[in-house]
């Protein structure tokens, strides 16, 4: 049944966590209980993903078996859908998007089964994930443009009478700067708000009974295409950030 | 007046506003690929994924809407 009082935003189906805590917690377990949640649902992802992961690279074969050539096709999937955005250079950002790619999907499917939550419908978990591509970027425009070429990008590469006037590269930097801090929130809002929409959704279609069967399908197959398309988004606009902090070559 | 009776009003119209918005964005985005792909059949993959990324984009603000509104409609 569904966690719903008069009104209330806590919409959320009982996950094993949250059964264990119900019988075995003490007083102080419904404070921790989402903290406990997600970071057991993140390790059981991490766990199943290298697993699949080491078993698919144990021996080397020219002629592949069925697991190692499965994972290959996904990684030429995706050094294909990297290098093709972000141009031949992109070969040593794949298997940090892959990597999230893959750990986002896991995460937003594991919603679908029973007795499993997933973690990205809380706003920790995005975040986290939302930081490391903020940090990852701004070390790569820092290491390919050079310190002094990092200002330079950030100030829109005043060039000509405009270098020399102190207040417009100033203004520039500075609009350059709220939108590199926005795009962390707005990935991490975006993740999040979806997940949990989806999960808000299932919730009230399962609270039926019997008679909400057609909806709760119908929810079903909305979460499986909103979660995927949630992974592509995240990691295509990843990839723009990481191009546009490369430097551009001008014609 | 009330501030419950404020909320009960401004919530659902505020959310329809976002609806409303967010159905003339993705209208355009799609009639747009529809036109691309009419062109060109043969970059119907490229058109398709970019539009869904596009898509997803504009969705994002009124799902932004979305949970404002559920927090909003836990103080009423």
């Amino acid at each position: 049944m569904p966690e719903t009082h008069s009104v209330s935003t806590h919409f959320e189906l009982p996950n094993i966590i949250s059964i264990l805590g119900k019988r075995f917690g003490g007083a102080k377990f419904p404070e921790y209980a989402p903290i406990l949640e997600n970071i057991f649902f993140s390790l059981l992802v991490g766990f199943i993903l290298s697993f699949i992961a080491y078993r698919a690279s144990r021996k080397h074969s020219l002629v592949p078996g069925r697991l190692q050539s499965g994972v290959e096709l996904i990684v030429g999937f995706f050094d294909d859908f990297v290098c093709g955005i972000i141009g031949p250079q992109g070969r040593k950002f794949t298997p940090f998007i892959g990597t999230l790619f893959l750990y986002i999907l896991a995460m937003n499917l594991l919603g679908l089964i029973p007795f499993m939550k997933s973690p990205t419908s809380s706003l920790s978990t995005t975040a986290a994930l939302a930081l490391c591509v903020f940090f990852y970027v701004q070390y790569t425009a820092i290491k390919e443009n050079g310190p002094l070429g990092y200002i330079d990008h950030m100030m829109g590469r005043p060039r000509g009478i405009i270098a020399f006037t102190v207040f417009i590269p100033l203004l520039i930097f500075l609009i350059h700067l709220v939108s590199e801090v926005i795009r962390p929130l707005s990935l991490a809002l975006r993740l999040r708000s979806n997940v949990w929409a989806e999960d808000a959704l299932l919730t009230i279609a399962t609270g039926f009974g019997f008679a909400g069967i057609p909806l709760a399908v119908f929810s079903m197959f909305l979460t499986i295409l909103s979660s995927v398309i949630q992974a592509v988004v995240f990691c295509l606009l990843s990839t723009i950030y990481f191009t546009l902090a490369m430097p551009h070559e001008e014609h | 007046m009330d501030y419950k009776i404020a909320l009960s009003i401004c919530i659902p119209i505020g959310l329809a506003i976002a609806a409303f918005g967010s159905a003339i964005g993705l209208g355009k985005a799609v009639s747009a690929a529809m036109e691309a792909t009419g062109r060109q059949p043969e970059a119907s993959m490229k058109i398709l994924v970019n539009m869904i990324a596009g898509c997803a984009l504009i969705e994002a603000l009124t799902i932004y809407a979305l949970v404002l509104s559920f927090q909003l409609m836990a103080k009423i």
